[in-house]
């Protein structure tokens, strides 16, 4: 007999304001919806301040990858301004939003998305004991090291930016900090150390030799050439993993979208990973088609959100932000809204990446089984690889003698502009109008926004929705399954208050 | 003997508030030399960096369940968030920087409290918490 339930499935470590709804048939889920509970609002805090003020506000959207919002708004403020950034506050403006996506991955995968190894759901798992040592909260010795290392750093961001999170060091037409020579040598110091940390204890090799895997026949033979590789973090993650069967769901939509990331200076050695003024490329793949990306396509639809509805999808440009939250709970059921490109949901971050610069790694895994929750995660453990070798070139190509980190811009009194960049997560866009010297339309699309999104206009699931279609919830007291493939993406709904609350015998901390 | 007074919260949501009141407060104030301030926001686990290299720290935060309304308390810390649930997450925050400091803090391991307060921040209470975190600091017992 079939039995079809509808649960709400509680997940942690995926912010507080994620509600994910499944349908169950059979322990199977043949139905998923995806809401966000809070009401940002951003966008209305915005309108009719100055057109600077974006700089200070929208990095308060995440704690997260502040920088990337920082990056975003000086981007579509520079257009505006028809700025001419210097070379060297493109480099640095890279370096630094580098680091916050490094902290920011290798936190994911050893705090949050490898926690889940030591769930009891593995407890006949024969690395379970392992996996506890390496990954148990507070005291696994994975735990300790991210912590500490990543701490270490993020000090190249207070070197270049004063602050992290949320400094506010760029501006238009480039950089507002001076890092003189000992700051730029404190940050290749602070980059030379925790290369040699990734290498040793994340790869087990050198950045070369992993840069020579590309196929998945290439990655059998790393996996069994040397137990540096076998016992280092990515590689018990592989075996882990594979014995776990994380590569055989959570496939979602099978489309891509890169908005491009980290601007190439004019005159450099680093080479792009595509074609263009980018180093990350940008795109959208629908399946192994590749299409080059315009940001025209982009809209947001609203018809199953909490807002006014307004007919299929808006550009951003021509976005609104209005709230609608009655009447209408029988088919609204978010408060995010349904981003779409040329009217298809797409997955972004790093698998996105690899995908879009047809990595061949990655094309190979992905290609022979789609997307997964392994190879998802997997694109963000090894993303330091593609990015480390081109942070230490970019800060070793400055001469702080010879330079200048910004170049007078034109005052910002009217115009129409955006800041499209790739964060931690994936494709993070601003889109912004000034008149008469104020903010008249701000938009921000988030890359969890991408994700998190509900249904479209059309009824089209968003990719967490699609994703968790056909998963097999082995104990839906404790769906560790469900778990992997919405953290998998690497979800943050962002977060506003805190307090320390006492609950009967114990106290914890609301977030 | 170094003493850091690291004041949390959100000076944007009532009930959430006193942390950062009461460092506007001490900034106001003339410290004892060895006691740094600290404007501690939501930064979580990013406070680590401010938790190292200090012999004793105060926590100012909001609190809930632990007294009255209104009562403001020095705790444990350290004993207060042993109890706690508290997982790594995008928004983790300070029980989670409690748990995990014994394990990861680099250097001597601090003495930690933490002076609560309980309900609205009001006057009477910034300044008693104010006061309370500068005799806390300075190694005052007994309080």
């Amino acid at each position: 007999m079939t039995q079809k339930i509808i649960r709400n499935i509680p997940l942690n470590r995926v912010e507080g304001d994620l509600d994910i709804r499944v349908e169950m048939t059979d322990g199977v889920v043949t139905e998923a919806w995806s809401s966000g509970t809070m009401f940002r609002g951003i966008e209305k805090t915005m309108v009719g301040r100055g057109p600077l003020d974006g700089l200070v506000l929208t990095p308060r959207v995440c704690g997260l990858c502040s920088i990337c919002h920082l990056k975003a708004a000086a981007k579509a403020l520079d257009m505006i301004a028809r700025a001419q950034v210097p070379d060297d506050a493109i480099r640095l403006r890279n370096v630094a939003m580098i680091a916050e996506h490094i902290q920011s991955d290798m936190r994911h995968g050893f705090l949050m998305f490898a926690t889940d190894f030591t769930n009891p759901a593995y407890g006949n798992h024969p690395l379970y004991d392992e996996a506890v040592r390496r990954y148990e909260a507070f005291k696994g010795s994975m735990v300790v090291e991210t912590i500490r290392e990543t701490k270490k750093l993020l000090e190249i961001v207070a070197l270049i930016g004063g602050q992290w999170p949320h400094t506010s060091f760029m501006v238009p037409g480039g950089i507002a900090s001076i890092p003189d020579a000992g700051d730029l040598l404190q940050c290749r110091q602070v980059l030379f150390r925790f290369r040699k940390w990734y290498e040793d204890r994340v790869l087990g090799c050198k950045l070369e030799r992993w840069q020579e895997v590309r196929s998945s026949a290439d990655l059998e033979t790393w996996m069994e050439e040397a137990d540096t590789h076998r016992n280092s973090e990515l590689g018990f993650y592989i075996r882990f993993s594979q014995e776990a069967g994380l590569d055989r769901y959570g496939k979602g939509h099978v489309n891509f979208i890169s908005y491009g990331s980290l601007d190439m200076p004019r005159q450099t050695e680093v080479a792009s990973l595509g074609k263009g003024n980018v180093f990350i490329p940008s795109g959208f793949a629908a399946g192994t088609q590749l299409h080059s990306f315009d940001q025209e396509k982009v809209a947001e639809h609203v018809h199953y959100s909490w807002f006014e509805d307004y007919g299929g999808g808006k550009h951003p440009f021509e976005g609104e932000t209005r709230p609608y939250a009655s009447g209408e709970e029988g088919r609204k059921y978010s408060w995010a809204k349904a981003p779409r490109y040329d009217g298809e949901p797409a997955e972004t971050g790093p698998l996105a990446e690899y995908i879009i610069n047809q990595n061949p790694l990655f094309a190979d895994l992905a290609g022979k089984k789609g997307p997964n929750v392994f190879v998802r995660e997997m694109a963000r453990l090894v993303r330091p690889t593609l990015v480390l070798p081109a942070m230490e070139t970019w800060l070793r190509e400055i001469d702080p003698s010879k330079t200048s980190y910004y170049a007078r811009t034109n005052v910002i009194e009217e115009g129409e502009g955006f800041g499209l960049t790739m964060a931690a997560r994936g494709a993070l866009g601003h889109w912004v109008r000034i008149k008469n010297g104020q903010i008249e339309h701000y938009q921000i699309i988030t890359p969890t926004a991408w994700h998190a999104s509900p249904r479209d206009s059309q009824g089209v699931r968003g990719p967490w929705e699609e994703a968790l279609l056909g998963v097999e919830g082995k104990d839906l007291d404790n769906p560790v399954e469900l778990g992997h493939v919405i953290r998998s993406y690497d979800s943050c709904m962002v977060c506003c208050v805190h307090a320390l609350r006492k609950n009967g015998h114990h106290g914890k901390f609301l977030l | 003997m170094t003493a850091r007074i690291i004041c949390v919260g959100n000076r944007f949501v009532d009930g959430d508030d006193i942390g950062p009141q009461v460092y506007d407060r001490l900034s106001l104030m003339a410290l004892p030399p060895d006691v740094d301030i600290v404007d501690g926001g939501l930064l979580g686990l990013n406070l680590l960096r401010f938790a190292e290299g200090a012999d004793r720290l105060v926590f100012v935060d909001s609190v809930f369940g632990f007294g009255r309304e209104g009562e403001v308390l020095v705790l444990d810390a350290m004993e207060a968030a042993d109890g706690m649930a508290a997982s790594y997450g995008h928004s983790c925050g300070l029980a989670y920087l409690l748990r995990v400091l014994p394990e990861v803090c680099e250097g001597g391991m601090p003495q930690v409290l933490l002076v609560g307060v309980e309900g609205s921040a009001t006057e009477p209470m910034i300044s008693r918490a104010a006061d309370l975190s500068i005799k806390l600091a300075e190694g005052e017992k007994g309080l």
